[in-house]
């Protein structure tokens, strides 16, 4: 499917669209962005043109690399949980019959129709101090006085992985979907036991969905600024707070150019690593 | 084919994730009059351009009704937005453009802002001269003032043993883990330097890396920073205690009348949101007609009530309702209001240090 027409010059016609898109809406901004953080602010608003290196210097500054630290640890255990939930779950899924397979995947992709924002509000009403959760508690007697749930590192945590589990589950299941069940049962019947089978067949063959799953959840949570913002109260800086406040109030475009731009290096460095480590040249489950 | 479906439905959530950082963004496109039709004949119509709902629905209405100028609005979510939008289109587009004090004063140094034509504003009288001539407009030239407020601190009497008088009471090792702060380096590095006798505009490093080990000792305090809605935890009951400004202070006051109000002893903050017209505004006239219908005392005393700020419209305070007035973040006693201090911009240096403190403390207090 994919060799076909490929020099062909009507195909070319047919996806210039693509690429003038493509060069206006990705290329031109990322060079945009990639320029500014390479120049100074103005006196008080704006940039001048002049050359500068001191956004990218400003970076080593122990204060802004604990904020990249920090963003890189909360989406280490984001990407770890969201495997530890997602991949059984997506294993699951693929042994179902294939009607209620269908019914699974309606229910993992309807909520995503409505605005992330309102799910996370929708949380923040769950976890409050007299919300669901602490009544609920209060009412059964567990606890005596409401828990602090709110505004806390493991509301972020959860918000995050209830944000991006999706992103797990899909890849995954797209992967044990089509892998060839028959070779479990030949590895079965050459004495390996359930788990000995699983390891090394069918976790070796969905190696790339799982790696998918894990660059797809990766890469966004460290962006995902409005979580931390709602569930976290502002206490932590995630890369993505941090790259908002330079740019809307503190009035620092250059420096929040630099910040996004080592963000874009770091995800590319992911994509690469993940090419190099699964042969593939796109993650899966993004056709 | 299957895998084509899963990304496209990968994508289509991705997108989902992504718009919840847009802002509200703009309901209309505002109109442009090419100039073509003169001064003497404008289309009747008006942009505006401010946060969402600061200009009263029930205002705007009645003004299309009275003059027969629609109303295009379109919104911002920061000062910092509207700048560099104002700054694209060239001061062109917008008639009427509302925002706070130290972006006003750029806006002007700019050249973005147009001198107000006071002949056509009669009405410009009616403001009250203690809210005219501050330091982004001396000799009131461009700006008409009109969102006026000062952050307070607000609590819960019947959750806080402690007595609270001023910002150091903050610091108070009983109010442990109750604090919610509005999230905003200048203010609350501000109130910081106060406890300290110092100004909320303090320049000098020394001073500000004394502010900053002061500051860190108020992050076992804090429980939230919230922006926008810190009303919220404190009515919801996250937080007993908080620094937030006028009309959401205001707003606290109204939904539970049992908070206290309290006006802090080492000085108070101030700022002013003003209204100014861009330097090439298309409908300039109807702009001044605008101005003229909200600076009326009557429809001045319509629209205080609902945005909760203090009012700068003398003509209006006989007619303000006494739930308006009685609101303790509203009605600031006269011996607090004479050692107000506006915040101001500062320079790069200075602002870059505020900042990195602020990116500090918010990671300590996490």
């Amino acid at each position: 499917m994919e060799k076909r027409r490929r020099h062909d010059g009507s195909f070319f016609l047919a996806m210039l669209p693509l690429y003038v898109t493509t060069l206006v809406f990705v290329l031109l901004p990322v060079l945009y962005v990639v320029a500014l953080s390479f120049m100074k602010r103005d006196a008080t608003w704006g940039v001048t043109s002049e050359f500068t290196l001191e956004n990218y210097i400003r970076l080593w500054d122990p204060i802004y690399l604990k904020v990249l630290l920090d963003s890189l640890k909360i989406a280490v255990k984001t990407t770890l949980l969201a495997l530890a939930i997602g991949y059984p779950f997506a294993y699951c899924m693929a042994k179902l019959p294939p009607r209620k397979r269908g019914i699974v995947m309606v229910l993992v992709i309807v909520p995503f129709w409505t605005n992330a924002l309102v799910r996370i509000y929708g949380w923040m009403i769950l976890l409050r101090a007299n919300g669901v959760v602490n009544t609920l508690l209060l009412e059964i007697g567990i606890v005596d006085v409401p828990l602090k749930l709110l505004y806390t590192d493991g509301a972020v945590l959860l918000g995050m992985v209830y944000s991006l589990l999706p992103f797990m589950i899909l890849p995954s299941y797209t992967s044990i979907e089509k892998m060839d069940w028959s070779l479990v049962e030949a590895a079965r019947d050459l004495g390996a036991g359930k788990m000995r089978a699983f390891l090394t067949v069918t976790l070796r063959l969905t190696l790339p969905g799982i790696l998918s799953g894990c660059v797809l959840v990766f890469v966004p949570s460290m962006g995902l600024f409005f979580i931390s913002d709602l569930l976290g109260g502002g206490k932590e800086v995630l890369m993505g707070n941090l790259i908002q406040n330079q740019i809307l109030t503190a009035r620092n475009w250059p420096f929040g150019a630099a910040l996004s731009v080592v963000m874009m290096l770091m995800t590319l460095l992911f994509l690469f690593v993940y090419r190099k480590s699964t042969k593939q040249s796109q993650p899966e489950g993004m056709a | 084919m299957k895998k084509l479906l899963v990304g496209f439905m990968i994508a289509a959530m991705a997108m989902t994730l992504l718009v919840g950082c847009g802002s509200a963004g703009d309901s209309s496109q505002p109109s442009t009059n090419n100039g073509a039709e003169g001064k003497t004949d404008e289309e009747k119509v008006l942009n505006i351009f401010t946060w969402a709902t600061y200009f009263p629905d029930d205002i705007l209405k009645s003004f299309t009704e009275e003059t027969g100028i629609a109303i295009n609005y379109s919104n911002f979510s920061t000062n910092e937005e509207m700048l560099s939008k104002l700054e694209t289109v060239q001061g062109g587009e917008y008639d009427i453009v509302l925002a706070s004090d130290y972006i006003v004063k750029m806006a002007i140094d700019k050249g973005l802002v147009k001198k107000l034509d006071k002949a056509q504003i009669p009405n410009y009288d009616n403001l009250d001269p203690s809210y005219l001539g501050n330091y982004f407009d001396p000799d009131n030239e461009y700006t008409v003032p009109y969102g006026v407020g000062t952050p307070l601190i607000v609590y819960d009497p019947s959750r806080v043993d402690v007595e609270i008088k001023g910002y150091a009471d903050l610091w108070n090792p009983a109010l442990k883990d109750s604090l919610v702060l509005v999230n905003d380096a200048r203010n609350i590095l501000g109130i910081t330097l106060k406890t300290m006798g110092k100004s909320l505009n303090e320049e000098d490093s020394a001073v500000l890396e004394e502010a900053k080990s002061k500051l860190m000792e108020l992050k076992d305090n804090v429980r939230v920073l919230d922006y926008d809605t810190p009303y919220n935890k404190l009515l919801e009951g996250e937080a007993t205690v908080g620094y937030m400004f006028t009309s959401q202070a205001a707003t606290c006051l109204t939904v539970n009348p049992d908070l206290k109000v309290v006006y802090p002893e080492e000085g108070l903050g101030f700022g002013i949101d003003a209204i100014f017209t861009p330097s090439n505004a298309p409908h300039e006239k109807n702009a001044h007609a605008f101005l003229n219908y909200i600076l009326q005392g009557e429809v001045a005393a319509d629209i205080y009530p609902q945005i909760l700020y203090l009012c700068p419209n003398k003509a209006a305070y006989e007619f303000l309702p006494e739930e308006y007035t009685s609101n303790s973040a509203i009605n600031i006693p006269e011996e607090n209001r004479k050692d107000v201090e506006f915040i101001q911009v500062i320079s790069n240096e200075a602002s870059d240090l505020y900042n990195s403190i602020w990116t500090e403390f918010v990671q300590a207090v996490g």
